[in-house]
């Protein structure tokens, strides 16, 4: 399969129901942070951005816009006890199987086997609403977020856009 | 995604993502990320192949003891062997 041209897609998806042109960022430089110690040594959180929820909270908005919605899942959670809420990709596959998206059963494997050294207290869930409002993400969400990972002392994040 | 992953790094905490969306991801430059051609959803593969998707998340921590260079973008080796949707209605291309 050739990869898909999401840009042009989107503009045209977007187009068509009378959005005005998204204003993509585009950036040719990227930051970059040796990690501190191997993996095998590294406290490991994950990100999914997938509209993916516990079956004991309410669902993700499917068809959000500018949520900052941001979930804490305990680590110990089972993956059988989300639901996907998302009307922007198809999660047949992943409502069979959360690791299709949000591999937590595998991180856990990988931190038993010492592939990675521990897992944060804490996996998260957000981001996923088409998020317009750039500055508020990077002025309170995203820093709220950093915060947490602090808190929990993260080594290394993961993260899974879809 | 890519921009939660650039003010994490900017916060001194490194990151990797792994993402379905090469054009998307190539135009944001997180940091470094693993571009896995399969639908949006299928990042780490199908259900049910835990070895398919231990593979793709080992490949991903491998990035942050190999990557020097901000903006690293690496293409998974494998591709998604059927058509995909990727709008309601709408497939993509194979081949």
């Amino acid at each position: 399969m050739k990869p898909i041209n999401y840009v042009e897609e989107l503009n045209r998806h977007y187009g068509s129901m009378g959005f005005p042109p998204y204003q993509w960022t585009i950036n040719d430089t990227a930051p970059l942070v040796k990690p501190a110690k191997p993996v095998s040594d590294s406290r490991v959180t994950m990100l999914t951005s997938g509209g993916i929820s516990l079956c004991t909270l309410p669902g993700f908005n499917p068809d959000a816009r500018n949520d900052h919605r941001l979930d804490a899942v305990d680590q110990e959670v089972d993956s059988g006890d989300f639901q996907i809420n998302d009307s922007y990709y198809n999660h047949d596959d992943a409502d069979q199987d959360l690791n299709c998206v949000f591999p937590i059963d595998r991180l856990r494997e990988l931190a038993e086997a010492g592939i990675v050294g521990s897992l944060a207290p804490r996996f998260w869930s957000g981001f996923m609403g088409r998020i317009y409002n750039r500055t508020k993400l990077i002025e309170e969400s995203i820093p709220a977020f950093i915060k947490s990972l602090r808190e929990d002392e993260v080594d290394l994040l993961v993260a899974a856009p879809a | 995604m890519g921009l939660v992953c650039r003010v994490v790094e900017q916060a001194g905490i490194p990151t990797v993502c792994v993402s379905t969306g090469r054009d998307l991801t190539a135009q944001v430059m997180p940091p470094r990320s693993l571009f896995v051609n399969f639908p949006m959803g299928n990042n780490f593969g199908g259900p049910f192949n835990a070895g398919q998707q231990t593979a793709i998340l080992r490949r991903a921590f491998s990035l942050f003891e190999e990557v020097d260079e901000g903006g690293f973008l690496e293409d998974w080796s494998d591709s998604w062997p059927t058509q995909v949707e990727y709008f309601r209605g709408r497939t993509g291309a194979s081949g």
